[in-house]
C-alpha cells in the first residue's frame, strides 16, 4: 500500500462517526435508487411482456348492441389490425354461504381456446369443455378471497333468472392487472368484485345477445393511427349506440399501472438526487476542513515532488471510498427493499409472474450516481488542495478575522446574550456557509416529512370528503333498466330502508368547442340530501332546477365557467339529439370526475317525464347488512354498493403501504438531519477543540461546553425547520400538480398534527445528533488538546 | 523536602510521592517518579526544569486536569487525587486559574467578552473591565484576539484566569511563546497580581533566569523534584538577566 493510501485510511478511521454518517446517507440514496429503479424496470418489463403475450387491446368501445359481424367491418379500417367483438356485462353474483352478493363482470370468451385479443392467462384448472353451458373461469383473487375452489358453484343473476355456474378454471387477464370496477373505487376489492369469463353461447343466451356484442376491442398497426381508427370506427358504429371509447392509455387498469410506473420514474430521479446531494454537501464541508488543517502537510508533499494532481486525487479518493462503501452496503439493502416493494405490488397488481430481479445495469448506474455526486462534493476541496503553493503553505494561514454581527447594533439585546450566545452568533456569521448547510439539511429533512405526511393527510381528507361529506347514503342500488316513479316508492318500502332518493346516471359526450369529454351525468332531486355537492369552501351546492353542476376539474379541462354552455350528446339509448346546457354551478370533488343535474331536467333531456336507474338509500342504524340481504333478492337490482365497506376497503388497502412508506420516510429524514448536523458539528468541534477544551479547563462542565454547540444546532435547526415548512408546502403543491388527473386529485390539506409531528421529529433528530456530538465533547482530552500548537 | 514551604503560612497543596506513568502500547513513560512538595498560600513558586522533566504533568495534576498513577495531592484538607470528574470540574471552576503557553482565547469573542466568559460562571468575580485594567489592557476591551499581539493576548488570558478570583494561579510556560521584552511585561503582571491580590502563583518555566522572581524555586529533572531554593529577595523584571 502506498503511503498516501495509508494516510487516507487513517483519516477515515480517525473520524469513524463522520465517515459512517456519510456512508449512511449514500447508502440510503443508493438503496432508494436501486429499489425504485428496479421496481420501475420490473413493472415495465413485466407489463410489456404480459401485454404482448396476451394481446392486450389498444382500444375498447362500449356500445349498446351491435351484430357480431361488425368486427370484421371494423378490422377493414386502414390501420386497424385486429378487432374482436364480445359481450361484457356486470351482474349480481351469489357465493354459496355468503350473505351479501358480489358484483361479477361477465366477459364472453370463445368456446374453445383461441389466441384472442385480451386473452386470459389460465393459472389453475382448464378451459371450457366443448358445448358446456354452465362453466365459468373466474379471476384468481376473487376465488381466493371468497374461499372458492375449482369445481365450486356460484350463482349469477341476470334479469330475474339465476344461473348456477361451475368454476373450471382460475385465470388472470392483462385487462385487470389493477382490478377495480370503476375509477371511484380506487383500490381493488377482490372479495366484492370478480371477473367471470364465460363461453360465448352462454353469454348470448343469458344476456339475450344472440350473434351480437356490446364491447369491441382491437389493436392497431401503430399507436399514431389510433385516433383516426377510432373516429372511423365510431362512424361505422353510429347506429349501434356507442357510449364510450377508451384508448389503452385511458383503460382503467392500465392507467393506474402506468401512473404508478410514471411516478416511479420520477422518484428514481428525485429521491436519490436528494440523498446524494446531501452527501455531497457533507463531503464538501468535511474535505474543505481537512484540506485547511492539512495545509502544511500538503505543501510538504508537494515539496517532496508529489504533483498537484496526485494531491487532488488523494482528496477525491477520500470521498470516493466513502461513496463506494455506501453503495456496496446499498446493494444488499436496495435489493431487499426492491423485494419488499415487489411484495407490495403483488398485492395490488396481478401479473402472471412478478418477482424481484437483480438488474446489473441498475446497480452499475447506482454506483455511477453515488460516485459522481461524491466527486462533485469533493471537487472544491481537491482543487483547493491542488492550488496550495508549497512555500506559502509553510507560513501560517492568514488569521480569519472575527467581526461584529449585525445583532450587536442592538446593544440591549446583545448585552443580555451571555458569552455562549455571543459565541454562537459570531460563529454562525463567521461560518455562514457551513451554518447554511446545517440549516439546509434540516430544511430538506423537514420538507421530506411534510410531503410524506401530507400524502396521507390529503388522501384521507379527499376520501373523507368523497365518502362522508358528499355521500350521505349507506347503500347505492343500481337497477338493471331505467325505472319510473313507482320504483322509487317501492324502494322506500323495503325493510330497514329509512330514506331514499332516486338517481339517474347517463353517459354523455360533453363538448365545448374542440374540447370534449365522455362523462356520466348524474341526476339528483332538488335539495338532495343523500348526495351533496360541495364547493371549494365546503359550502353546499344544490343542483337547482336546471343547468349543469360541474366538478372543477371537468370545468377546467373543458375550459368552461359558470354561465357558459356545453353541448351534451347522449352516448346511450335511441336519442341522438344534441342539447345545449348551461353550466350553472361549479363544485369540487377529489375522486373521479362528475357532472350533476336536476333529475327531472335530465329526464326531460332524454325526452322522458321521469327516469331513474339507481337509488341512494339510508338504512336504519346498524342495519346496513340486513338491508343488503333484502335487496339482493330483488331481481330488478343489478348491484348494491355499501359506502362504509367501500371506504373501509380503500383505507385498509392503502393504510398498510402508507404506514410502510411513512416509516421509511421518517427514517430517511432522520438520516439526513442527523448526518448533516453531526458532521457539520463535528467539523466545527474539531476546529474549535482548543477553545472548547480551554473552557473545560476553566471549569465549565461537559454540558456547559456542549450547550454552546447544541444551542447553535437548535438555532440553525430551528431556522431550517421554519424554512422547511414553506419548502414542504411548495413540494406538496408540485405533487398535487403532478397527480392531477381524471382519476383523482390531491387536496392541499395538511393536518395540524403533521406540522406538530414534523416539529417534534426534527427536534428529536437534532437531539440525537447532539447526543452523538456529546460523546465527542466528553472524549475531549484536555491535556492533549492544550499541548498542541495552533 | 528540607526547605520549608515558607514562614508559617498556610499550606495550600501537599504533594506526596506523586507518580505518573503514560502507557503507550508496550512502552511505559514515567513522567513523574515520586514528587513530594508543599505549596504555601500566597507564595510565588517557580518550577524550573528542562523540557520533558514532568513540569506540565505535575501542574496538570495539581490543577485537576489529570489524575496521577500513584501518590496523593492534598488540597488543604481534601485529597484532590480522590476527586471525581465532576468534583474536579467544580474545583477548577472555583479555585484555579490557568494560563498556558498558547493563549487559547476564543477567537469569536472580544477581549472583554473572553474575560466575561470566566466571570459568568464565578460566584464573586472581578468585573471584566477591572480584570483587564489589572493587566493594563482596558483600552483594548473591544478588540478581538486576532487584532492583538501575542503578549497582549497572553495578558487577556491572565485577566481571564484572574477575574474569577481564584485562590491559585497556575501558569505553564506563560512566556514560552513570547519574546524577551513582551515576556517581561507578562511576568510583571503575574507578579503584581500575586502581590496585590494574594493569589498563590505557580509558574512553570525552562528559563532559569525567571527563577529569581519567585519566593522559591523547585528544580525538576527526570520526573523528580531535585531541590528547592528559597530566594532571599524577589527580583523585579528589570533585574532579570535573560
Ligand atoms: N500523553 C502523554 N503520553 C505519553 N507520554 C507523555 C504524555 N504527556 C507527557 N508525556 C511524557 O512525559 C514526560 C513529561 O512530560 P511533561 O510533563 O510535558 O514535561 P515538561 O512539561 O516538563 O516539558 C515527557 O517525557 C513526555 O514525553
Ligand atoms: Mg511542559
Amino acid at each position: 500500500m502506498r503511503v498516501l493510501h495509508k494516510k487516507l485510511l487513517r483519516a477515515l478511521l480517525k473520524t469513524p462517526g463522520q465517515s459512517l454518517a456519510v456512508i449512511m446517507v449514500v447508502l440510503c440514496g443508493t438503496a432508494c435508487y436501486i429499489c425504485i429503479a428496479s421496481a420501475y424496470r420490473n413493472l415495465v418489463l413485466t407489463r410489456d411482456t404480459y401485454y404482448a403475450q396476451y394481446r392486450f387491446a389498444d382500444f375498447e368501445i362500449y356500445l349498446e348492441r351491435a351484430p357480431r359481424t361488425v368486427a370484421a367491418r371494423l378490422s377493414a379500417i386502414p390501420g386497424a389490425r385486429r378487432v374482436r367483438g364480445r359481450i361484457v356485462k356486470d351482474v349480481k353474483v351469489d357465493v354459496p354461504g355468503e350473505r351479501e352478493s358480489r358484483i361479477g363482470r361477465l366477459i364472453s370468451m370463445p368456446e374453445t381456446p383461441e389466441p384472442v385479443l385480451n386473452d386470459i392467462c389460465l393459472r389453475r384448472g382448464r378451459y371450457f369443455s366443448e358445448g358446456a353451458q354452465n362453466e365459468v373461469i373466474v379471476n384468481e383473487r376473487f376465488a381466493l378471497h371468497n374461499g372458492l375452489a375449482l369445481g365450486d358453484r356460484i350463482d349469477v343473476s341476470i334479469e330475474s333468472r339465476r344461473y348456477p355456474l361451475r368454476i373450471v378454471g382460475l385465470a388472470l387477464s392483462p385487462e385487470y392487472v389493477y382490478m377495480i370496477r370503476n375509477v371511484q373505487e380506487l383500490v381493488p376489492s377482490f372479495e366484492r368484485f370478480g371477473i367471470l369469463w364465460v363461453p360465448e353461447p352462454f353469454a348470448e343466451t343469458a344476456l339475450d345477445m344472440r350473434e351480437a356484442c356490446n364491447n369491441i376491442i382491437g389493436v392497431v398497426d401503430e399507436i399514431a393511427v389510433l385516433d383516426g381508427v377510432l373516429d372511423r370506427a365510431e362512424q361505422t358504429l353510429e347506429s349501434y349506440g356507442v357510449f364510450a371509447k377508451t384508448k389503452r392509455e385511458d383503460q382503467i387498469s392500465n392507467r393506474f399501472l402506468s401512473d404508478e410506473i410514471k411516478g416511479l420514474g420520477v422518484s428514481a430521479r428525485i429521491v436519490p438526487a436528494i440523498f446524494q446531494g446531501i452527501a455531497a454537501l457533507i463531503l464538501l464541508v468535511l474535505l474543505n476542513r481537512m484540506v485547511r488543517t492539512e495545509r502544511t502537510q500538503i505543501g510538504l508533499l508537494k515539496a517532496y515532488g508529489y504533483t498537484n494532481l496526485q494531491v487532488a486525487v488523494h482528496y477525491l479518493q477520500f470521498a470516493l471510498i466513502l461513496a463506494a462503501l455506501g453503495t456496496v452496503g446499498a446493494f444488499g439493502v436496495g435489493q431487499w427493499l426492491a423485494y419488499e416493494m415487489v411484495q407490495i405490488y403483488v398485492q395490488f397488481y396481478q401479473f402472471p409472474l412478478l418477482e424481484a430481479r437483480v438488474y446489473p445495469d441498475v446497480l452499475t448506474r447506482s454506483v455511477g450516481i453515488a460516485l459522481g455526486f461524491a466527486v462533485l462534493g469533493a471537487l472544491s476541496a481537491a482543487l483547493r488542495a491542488a492550488r496550495i503553493h508549497p512555500a506559502e503553505s509553510m507560513r501560517p494561514a492568514a488569521p480569519r478575522h472575527a467581526h461584529r454581527v449585525w445583532l450587536e447594533r442592538f446593544t440591549r439585546v446583545w448585552r443580555r446574550l451571555g458569552f455562549a450566545g455571543k459565541m454562537i452568533c459570531r460563529n454562525i456569521s463567521r461560518n455562514a456557509f457551513r451554518a447554511g448547510i446545517s440549516a439546509f439539511g434540516v430544511m430538506v429533512s423537514a420538507a421530506i416529512l411534510i410531503v410524506g405526511f401530507f400524502t396521507v393527510d390529503a388522501f384521507r381528507y379527499g376520501l373523507h370528503m368523497q365518502f362522508y361529506e358528499m355521500q350521505r347514503h349507506d347503500l347505492k342500488v343500481s337497477f338493471q333498466l331505467e325505472q319510473g316513479k313507482p320504483t322509487y316508492y317501492d324502494v322506500l318500502r323495503f325493510a330497514h330502508v329509512r330514506e331514499a332518493e332516486p338517481v339517474l346516471e347517463y353517459p354523455f359526450e360533453m363538448r365545448n368547442g374542440w374540447r370534449k369529454k365522455d362523462i356520466i351525468v348524474t341526476g339528483l332531486p332538488r335539495d338532495a340530501r343523500l348526495q351533496r355537492l360541495l364547493d371549494a369552501e365546503g359550502a353546499h351546492v344544490d343542483v337547482g332546477e336546471d343547468g349543469l353542476s360541474l366538478d372543477e376539474h371537468v370545468a377546467r379541462t373543458l375550459g368552461v365557467a359558470v354561465g357558459d354552455r356545453v353541448t351534451l350528446k347522449p352516448l346511450m339509448g335511441r336519442i341522438k339529439k344534441e342539447r345545449e346546457v348551461v353550466v350553472r354551478r361549479v363544485y369540487r370533488q377529489y375522486l373521479g370526475i362528475g357532472a350533476y343535474m336536476n333529475i327531472d331536467a335530465l329526464s326531460r333531456l332524454l325526452d322522458e317525464p321521469f327516469a331513474m336507474n339507481a337509488a341512494l338509500l339510508r338504512t336504519e342504524k346498524g342495519r346496513n347488512a340486513d338491508a343488503d340481504v333484502v335487496l339482493r333478492d330483488v331481481a330488478a337490482i343489478a348491484s348494491i354498493v355499501s359506502r362504509d365497506r367501500a371506504y373501509q376497503a380503500v383505507l385498509d388497502t392503502i393504510a398498510q403501504s402508507m404506514k410502510v412508506m411513512n416509516v421509511m420516510l421518517v427514517l430517511f429524514a432522520g438520516v439526513i438531519a442527523f448526518a448533516v448536523i453531526y458532521n457539520v458539528t463535528s467539523v466545527s468541534l474539531a476546529e474549535r477543540q482548543r477553545e472548547l477544551a480551554s473552557l473545560r479547563v476553566m471549569g465549565l462542565t461537559i454540558s456547559e461546553v456542549g450547550r454552546i454547540l447544541y444551542v447553535e444546532n437548535f438555532v440553525l435547526g430551528g431556522l431550517g425547520l421554519i424554512a422547511g415548512f414553506p419548502c414542504g408546502f411548495a413540494l406538496c403543491r408540485l405533487l398535487i400538480r403532478a397527480y392531477d388527473s381524471d382519476l383523482y386529485r390531491l387536496p392541499f390539506h395538511i393536518e395540524p398534527r403533521t406540522l406538530i409531528v414534523t416539529t417534534i421529529l426534527t427536534i428529536a433528530f437534532i437531539l440525537i445528533a447532539n447526543l452523538a456530538v456529546n460523546v465527542k465533547v466528553r472524549r475531549l482530552d484536555l491535556v492533549e488538546v492544550l499541548k498542541e500548537r495552533e | 523536602m528540607s526547605e520549608d514551604a515558607g514562614n508559617g503560612r498556610d499550606i495550600v497543596f501537599r504533594v506526596r510521592d506523586l507518580c505518573k506513568d503514560y502507557r503507550m502500547g508496550e512502552v511505559t513513560v514515567s513522567a513523574l517518579r515520586g514528587v513530594t512538595l508543599d505549596v504555601a498560600a500566597g507564595e510565588f513558586l517557580v518550577i524550573l526544569g528542562p523540557s520533558g522533566s514532568g513540569k506540565s504533568t505535575l501542574l496538570n495534576i495539581i490543577g485537576g486536569l489529570d489524575a496521577p498513577t500513584a501518590g496523593e495531592v492534598y488540597f488543604r484538607d481534601e485529597v484532590l487525587t480522590n476527586y471525581t470528574d465532576a468534583q474536579r470540574t467544580r474545583y477548577r471552576r472555583s479555585r484555579i486559574g490557568f494560563v498556558f503557553q498558547f493563549y487559547n482565547l476564543m477567537p469569536n469573542l472580544t477581549a472583554e467578552e473572553n474575560v466575561a466568559l470566566a466571570t459568568e460562571i464565578a460566584d464573586d468575580p472581578i468585573a471584566p473591565i477591572e480584570a483587564l485594567r489589572l493587566v493594563g489592557l482596558e483600552a483594548r476591551r473591544a478588540h478581538f484576539p486576532s487584532q492583538m499581539s501575542g503578549g497582549e493576548q497572553q495578558r487577556v488570558a491572565i485577566a481571564r484566569a484572574v477575574a474569577k478570583r481564584p485562590e491559585i494561579l497556575l501558569c505553564d510556560e506563560p512566556t514560552g511563546a513570547l519574546d524577551f521584552s513582551t515576556g517581561k511585561v507578562v511576568l510583571e503582571v503575574l507578579s503584581d497580581i500575586n502581590v496585590r491580590l494574594g493569589t498563590t502563583l505557580v509558574v512553570i518555566t525552562h528559563n532559569a533566569a525567571i527563577g529569581g522572581m519567585g519566593d522559591r524555586v523547585v528544580r525538576m529533572s527526570d520526573g523528580h523534584a531535585r531541590d528547592i531554593v528559597v530566594n532571599a529577595r524577589r527580583l523585579t523584571t528589570d533585574e532579570l538577566e535573560w
